[in-house]
């Protein structure tokens, strides 16, 4: 049976990752947040957004459906409706 | 075909051996064969001679190699898209290597990421306490030698930065293709590889602007929050200025984003004022233009012929200096709600390198999907595209003219 999951979040771990680099880039910054530790941490926030915003497109372009649409635009399942 | 000359100290009736180096550890061949003159002690006319050299060269490689600029969550991936598009064939990545590579390959175009010649992986960074803005963190000899062996043919092993686990993957191969794009952070940052660059772009985006394409990306993620994108975006400022930002001033063509001027106060960032700034005087490069090159034009398409609705298109052309430099501007504010707004704004447009009318439009319906596809930075980005391809052309049909004569011959 197949698993419908909602396409908005990145795949698990990657979310996680950018959860936890949030976390501690907030902690490295309390202390002093003009540090090189603290400019890090937000960058590698940064670079995690960027691989789960790729992650997410990725998922997106293995629809089912959309796959099957781009083969096939004239049957039943695929047609769209523009006024 | 691939032209090779030997020397020779004396003649090659001794007999020789070939021996090919092996690989350098910066991973490209070298182009040399090397002939070893056995030492077998003959009579008296057996004079020590040295080796004999045999250099070749694939004289009918010409990678083209294009240099993109831009901070990350800026647009790469989808000039990208938008380019090889442009020149026929989706991009993938290399089938049945590492699934986390960031490269790019299609029939005409390879794209390879510059966060591959990271020196210091996320670790390393955290540790000296860098961002992947600083140079520290790239290795520019590598960047160098591999673009240039590139460039001249030669296929490289090349490092691979996973963007999941951020560390280095063992290398890939990467062979010389027509057009090589090379995209990151630091393109135009070293003077060696920007010298090997065929042509340039940048991306620049405004901070309002940059900021609101960031939550669009960041919030459906958990993690985050408002002030959490706010902040990582002003960590990196610093360093974006002292070592990204100044790269726009070498940049052939620069895409400048910032908020419209048809809306007052608007911070939704949605409808954009889009600058296409193209240097004047580079080679195989001639700049779009509106009604009347080197003139100043004021263009709202809007009107009796064309209808558009709120908050409208308005286009604005001219000659300017920027960072020193001679360049004309192409600018358009606010955004496109049908076909015929393309279309019309197309056929008012010169120098756009289209190969049939309605060209640009075409490319733009095609990725629809795209963001930005209803604005200036799809536009521009098409059209920049289509100038790179007349570009390609003109340097390997320049390139190979001298050789088809002789063969016609």
């Amino acid at each position: 049976m197949q698993v419908m999951k909602p396409v908005r979040a990145a795949p698990d771990s990657i979310s996680e990752k950018v959860e936890k680099s949030v976390k501690e880039a907030q902690e490295a910054c309390s202390d002093d947040p003009a540090s090189g530790e603290c400019v890090a941490a937000w960058d590698e926030v940064e670079e995690l957004s960027a691989a789960a915003s790729h992650a997410r497109d990725k998922k997106k372009d293995n629809d089912p459906l959309e796959n099957y649409c781009k083969e096939n635009p004239e049957t039943d399942e695929c047609r769209t409706y523009d006024n | 075909m691939a032209v090779c000359s030997a020397y020779t100290t004396q003649s090659l009736n001794s007999t020789c051996s070939i021996s090919t180096p092996a690989k350098t550890h910066l991973g490209f061949h070298q182009k040399q064969v090397v002939f070893y003159r056995r030492s077998s002690k003959r009579g008296g006319s057996g004079s020590s001679s040295g080796p004999c050299v045999i250099t070749c060269s694939a004289g009918d490689s010409q990678t083209v190699v294009i240099g993109l600029a831009a901070d990350s969550g800026c647009g790469k991936s989808t000039f990208m898209r938008r380019l090889t598009s442009v020149f026929g064939g989706a991009a993938e990545p290399p089938k049945g290597g590492n699934p986390d590579s960031n490269t790019l390959i299609s029939d005409m175009t390879t794209v390879i990421c510059l966060d591959d010649y990271h020196s210091l992986d996320r670790t390393g960074r955290k540790e000296k306490g860098v961002t992947a803005l600083d140079p520290r963190a790239n290795d520019f000899d590598l960047m160098y030698e591999q673009v240039k062996a590139i460039k001249s043919g030669v296929a490289v092993d090349k490092p691979i930065y996973n963007h999941v686990t951020g560390l280095l993957d063992p290398p890939e191969l990467i062979k010389p293709p027509k057009i090589l794009v090379i995209e990151g952070l630091h393109p135009m940052f070293d003077e060696r590889v920007r010298d090997l660059l065929d042509f340039s772009i940048y991306l620049d985006i405004s901070n309002e602007v940059k900021f609101a394409w960031k939550i669009q990306r960041d919030m459906a993620e958990r993690g985050h929050s408002l002030e959490s994108i706010k902040a990582s975006i002003e960590a990196r400022k610093p360093d974006f200025d002292a070592y990204i930002d100044p790269q726009k001033k070498y940049a052939d063509a620069v895409i400048e984003v910032l908020p419209t001027q048809l809306i007052p106060d608007d911070n939704e960032g949605k409808v954009l004022r889009v600058r296409l700034i193209m240097k004047e005087g580079v080679k195989h490069f001639s700049p779009v233009y509106l009604f009347d090159e080197g003139s100043t034009v004021s263009w709202i398409p809007c009107g009796r012929k064309l209808t558009c609705s709120y908050p409208g298109i308005k286009f604005h052309y001219g000659p300017d200096t920027y960072f020193g430099n001679e360049v004309s501007i192409l600018e358009m504010d606010g955004q496109f709600d049908r076909l015929d707004e393309l279309i019309y704004v197309e056929s008012h447009l010169s120098n756009i390198s289209t190969k049939f009318y309605g060209e640009v439009t075409q490319q733009m319906l095609k990725h629809a999907d795209f963001p930005g596809s209803n604005n200036g930075t799809g536009l521009f980005q098409t059209i920049v595209g289509l100038k790179i391809r007349d570009l390609y052309e003109q340097i390997t049909s320049s390139k190979t003219a001298a050789p088809l004569e002789a063969t016609k011959a």
